[in-house]
Formats: structure tokens, sequence, C-alpha cells
């Protein structure tokens, strides 16, 4: 074990001693995330949070129309006008305006259409007391729901179910109304108002919205994860140029003459490289959690498992390092290992959807792209941050990843004993 | 005493080379002696040296250090041996005593023993009081001192030093030869490369003149140089090999 320590405190200070090395492994990356979360926010906001327009015209002016009109507002799924620049909003004119095309859904709430419900629950609850004997029904008019035909049907069903939800519950309030002045009005000692219970049934929704069996993350979301695996992919430079750098000034050797079996070298260097992947990770997504939201953007949802977060954090460190030692292993020169560990992980990155996401990619990119190591980390954490995902849903992320760093690192080894 | 090394037979052939580094070499080093494989770049001493300290494998022929066989049983080996290599093989950016600590605890040597021996031959080397300072900002001299030190922390039955006093000054060698000799009185064997004949001359008490991979003599430096009739090694050499050292 004292070897092994040997070893590692021996990376460690080698680590601290290189400022510049540990500049930019770990401001490059935080600067990257919270500079390209920024700028590609709004682009991302135009992705996943489209709004659909939408004209309301509300001459029903009563309950109502007033909740229809605040629950759509209230939604962020639509923008709303309740009038036109050019001509005055009638019913006619709003039907016209879906079909040219220059609204995607419109609302008409009839004139007196909450007076209209409201006598007709009291022509049914006197008729239930047997005090009315009106038989004459009340003619009740249709909410008219105007759709152009390429909105999403998920948009359609969710505004007339929000506008069933909102009749049902007036319709509700009536009927409690009614009943309570007529049970007043039959027993002697008289009862309260009696009231609608707000929402027997909480619903908590969390994470993103369904978008037609797809989930997209948010500008953060997708940063922090690409920019996360970019920068523990970023240490190969850092690793490499150590690695070739023991070898040129006979450090190396000179452990191999000690009793320093090879595999103990690696495993403590891989240990250093280790803790310092996985304080770029911490760092990221505090970064992500805490000081993203000051800049006015999302605050990263870290989801709710930790296990998960823990074997991916493991699993993307830990293939970064075997790239690391491979690239270290192989180049002849750190200027060789520099160079060709930056351009290749900035291929890898650029295939792997750092820069652009996977998800707007063409389809032959997204193809292509599954071969990059970066873009099952990115994928790995989507799995958590954008779907919540547990330990389970990570694992062939995980998989992958592992299987890339045992072969590098078997690789490594093989090439270096053949040298 | 007994032989405390032994090489039969040694062929070693680099990927891509004709001409093998060593061809057939065979000796014995007595426990205590100050060995020295002498000859010109390229004779093959750091190649034996190293299939010697299991940096390299032969292609034929075996050698045993201290009874065990460097093909079978190097981690037997290495614990029983210290390694001065030609180059620095320090880390630049730590200090004096970083650099020894981490060797000594490859050593296994336990950190209650390991500072004061530390100590000990920082002083010994004249290194106390730039022990703290980073080796990048040594002279060529005291990174040659530290080298020679890492070798020296477990005090090893074996010494390998090759070439230990290349590229310094006079001061630093006479340090380094000085302490030598006393380690050496003190029980340590010594397995010397060099191509200054006239520093081993005086240094080593037996020597072998290698050119090509071949031993070409040898034997103690004033019995070879008596035999032969001439004034030096190098003359010696000249006699033997019909060439310079220096070509």
């Amino acid at each position: 074990m004292r070897r092994f320590w040997a070893l590692l405190y021996k990376d460690i200070l080698l680590l601290i001693r290189d400022l510049a090395g540990l500049a930019m492994m770990f401001l490059m990356p935080l600067a990257l995330v919270v500079l390209m979360t920024y700028l590609q926010d709004s682009t991302f906001n135009s992705i996943t949070e489209h709004k659909i327009s939408l004209l309301l015209l509300d001459e029903d002016r009563d309950s109502l129309g007033i909740s229809i009109g605040q629950s759509v507002e209230a939604s962020h799924i639509f923008s709303v006008d309740t009038m036109l620049k050019e001509e005055p909003l009638t019913a006619l004119s709003l039907e016209r305006e879906v079909a040219k095309g220059h609204y995607q859904i419109g609302i008409f709430i009839p004139r007196n259409t909450t007076e209209k419900i409201r006598l007709g629950i009291r022509k049914s609850v006197l008729g239930t007391f047997g005090s009315d004997t009106d038989t004459v029904p009340i003619r009740m008019d249709s909410i008219s729901i105007f759709v152009d035909p390429t909105t999403k049907n998920s948009f359609k069903a969710t505004i007339i179910s929000s506008i069933r939800e909102y009749a049902a519950r007036l319709q509700a309030d009536f009927v409690l109304r009614e009943v309570s002045v007529e049970v007043n009005r039959i027993v002697p000692v008289p009862i309260g108002k009696i009231e609608m219970p707000k929402e027997l049934v909480g619903i908590k929704e969390r994470y993103a919205r369904l978008d037609e069996g797809r989930l997209m993350p948010n500008s953060v979301q997708h940063n922090v994860s690409a920019w996360s695996m970019f920068a523990v992919f970023f240490i190969v430079i850092s690793l490499s140029g150590n690695i070739i750098k023991e070898r040129d000034d006979g450090s190396f050797t000179r452990l191999m003459t000690m009793p320093c079996p090879y595999w103990l070298y690696l495993q403590a260097k891989m240990v250093a490289y280790l803790m310092v992947c996985l304080s770029q990770l911490f760092l990221m997504f505090l970064m992500g959690v805490y000081v993203l939201p000051l800049l006015g953007l999302p605050a990263l949802e870290m989801g709710h498992s930790v296990a998960a977060l823990v074997l991916m954090s493991f699993s993307a460190s830990l293939a970064a390092i075997g790239y690391g030692i491979a690239i270290g292993k192989m180049a002849t020169s750190n200027q060789q290992a520099a160079v060709f560990g930056s351009i290749s992980v900035v291929i890898m990155a650029a295939v792997g959807g750092v820069w652009i996401p996977v998800f707007v990619m063409p389809e032959i990119m997204q193809t292509i792209s599954r071969v990059s190591p970066l873009n099952w980390g990115v994928s790995g954490f989507y799995d958590i941050f954008v779907r919540d995902g547990d330990w389970h849903s990570v694992l062939p992320e995980c998989a992958a990843l592992l299987s890339f760093a045992v072969l590098c690192v078997t690789t490594a080894i093989v090439y270096d004993r053949r040298r | 005493m007994g032989h405390i090394i032994e090489i039969k037979d040694l062929h070693k052939t680099y990927k891509g080379n004709v001409n093998p580094s060593v061809d057939g070499l065979s000796l014995c080093v007595e426990e205590g002696d100050v060995f020295g494989l002498l000859g010109p770049n390229g004779a093959g001493k750091t190649t034996t040296i190293g299939i010697l300290c299991g940096l390299r494998t032969p292609d034929r022929g075996d050698a045993s250090i201290c009874g065990y066989s460097v093909k079978e049983a190097m981690k037997k080996i290495k614990p029983l041996i210290g390694v001065v290599p030609q180059d620095f093989a320090l880390y630049p950016m730590l200090t004096a005593v970083e650099n020894l600590r981490i060797f000594g605890g490859i050593y296994n040597i336990p950190r209650k023993q390991l500072m004061p021996k530390i100590d000990s031959l920082l002083d010994t080397f004249g290194l106390s009081s730039s022990r703290n300072r980073a080796i990048e900002k040594y002279s060529g001299g005291m990174k040659r001192r530290v080298n020679l030190i890492a070798g020296l922390l477990h005090n090893p039955r074996i010494l390998f030093l090759d070439e230990p006093t290349v590229g310094i000054d006079v001061q630093s060698r006479h340090v380094i030869l000085e302490n030598l000799k006393r380690i050496n009185k003190e029980g340590t064997t010594m397995v010397y490369t060099s191509h200054l004949l006239e520093e081993a001359e005086h240094f080593c008490s037996s020597i072998a003149l290698v050119d090509d991979g071949r031993i070409v003599c040898e034997g103690t430096p004033k019995a070879l140089v008596a035999e032969a009739g001439t004034k030096s090694l190098e003359e010696l050499f000249l006699l033997k090999t019909g060439k310079k050292l220096r070509d």
C-alpha cells in the first residue's frame, strides 16, 4: 500500500505544480458552460418551447370566458391574441384568421354562455326539488374551437380538455350554490354555502414536457451534460503530457527498475485523474444548479438518483482517463499528444453532440454520433437530468464508456510492452 | 567472496537493427567489487545494464543477480538493486525531498526511517541547503547528486551506475566519486559504466572493456595495463580493437 500512496502522492504533486494545466482543466470548461448556455438559451427555447398562436374571442365576459382566457395565458404554451389589427374580431373573422393560417387555434366563447349554464342548472335543480313547472329547455350555445390542420394533436387535446375542465368546474359550482339555496328554503335550520373543494387530487408536473414521445433538454440540461463530458475528456492533454514527460525525463524508466509493478503505476495515475474528473463534474453541476440561475437561465434539475449520477460520473471519467493513457503511451512526443489529443476530443465532441445537440442533427449524423464516447456520456446525463432516470437507465451508456476505457488501457499496455 | 552477478552468453538485438547490441556477453562480478563495464558509446553497456535491471529482456542467454535469474525472478531482484541512470530520471517540478520521498515510498521504506535517511544523504552529498528547491532549478552537478541519492535510499546490495559523472563540474564529480568509494567500502557492490577510462582506471577494482556487444578484455585495470605493456586503458583499448575510444 505504501508504494501506491507514494505513486499517488507523486501524481497529485505533479498535477498541483502544473498551474496552467489545472486552469485548462477547470476554468476553461466552467467558462464554456456559462458562455455556451447563455448563447444557446434562446435557440433551445425556440426548439423546445415554441408557442402556439391562439386567437380568443370572449363574448361571454363572465366566469367561464374569464377562466378560459386566464388559463390559456397561464399555460405558457400559447401566444394569445384577443383582437385583430385591421378589423374587429368576430366569430367569422376568427374562423377566417385560423383558416388563413395566421393562428393555429381559435376559440370563440358566445355571449351569455355562463348565464345560460347558470340558468340551465337552476332549472335542473328546481326540477329536482319539484319547484319548477316550466318544461321548456334552455337552448345552450356551444364554445367553438377552430384548429389549423397543421396543429399537433397534443395541443388540440390539451386545449379541449382544459375548456371542458373549466366548464365542468363552473357547472359544479352553480349546482352546489343552487342546491344550498333550495335546501335552505326547505329545512328549518339553514345550512351554510356548499363549496367545491379545490383539487382534492394534486398533480405535480416535473421536467420536460412530452412532445410526441421525445423529451428535449433545455439549454442548461444540454450544456451542462455536454460540456461536462468535454471537460472530462479534455484531461487527455494533461494526462498524456504527464505520461510522456515521465518517459522523456527517464523517471518512468527509474520506476520500472524499482519494485513498482506496471499496473500499480497506472492505477495511481488513474486514481489521481479520477479525482480531477470527479471534481470537474462536481463543479460543473454546482454551476448548473446555483450559478446559471443567477444569469437568468433555468436551474439544472439534478434528477433523483444519486446512484445513476455517481455511476455515470465514474464511467465517463474512466473512459476519458483510458483515452488519455492510450494517447500518452502511443504518442512519440508531447507535441504530438497535445495536437492529436485536442483535435480528436474536439472531433468526438462535435460528432457526439456537444456543440449542436444530436436531436437537431441530420439523420446520418445522428447515426454517426453513436460512435462517439462523448455522445454516450451526454446521452447518459440526459437520462438523469432530462428523464429523471435511475441507475438502471444509464447502464447501457456506462457499459459502453467502461468498455471504451478497458479497450484503451489494454491497447496502451500492449503497445507499451511491444515497444 | 562469491559471484554476486553472473552473466552467461547474453544476446540482444533491437528490432530493426542488423547488428546485435549485446553479442554473447559473459562475465562475473565478485561481491564487494567496483566493476567497470567500459567502452565507447554503442558498445552495449547500457543495454547490458538494462537487462540486469529488468528494463529489457535478452534474446538469448541469462544473467543471475544474488542467485536469482533476471528472466524468472526480477521481482526478487528489484529490491536488492539500486539504479542510477544516465538520464537524471527525476521529477523536475518537484523538490529534492519530494522526489526522494516518492522513490523511498516505492522502495517500501517506512516514513519514520525514510526521512532521517533522506536528511543524512542530502547532508552527505552537500544538498541540505537546497533540499526544498525544485529540481529544475538545480545545476547539472546537483541533479546528478540527487540522481545518485535516489538509488541509495534503500541500501541496495548492488548499485548500477550508468555514466554517473557525465557532463558535470569537477567539484560534483569529486563529491560523487569519494562518496561512492565510501559506500563501496561499507559493502555495496557497484557496476559502473563509462566511456571515461581515466576515471574508471582509478575508481574500479576490476573492469571489462566491451566493443560491439562483446568483451574485449577483462581483469583489474593495473594488471590489464601491465600485461599489455600500455600506459593507460585508452591505449589498451586502441591496441585491442584498433580504434580510438572516441570513434
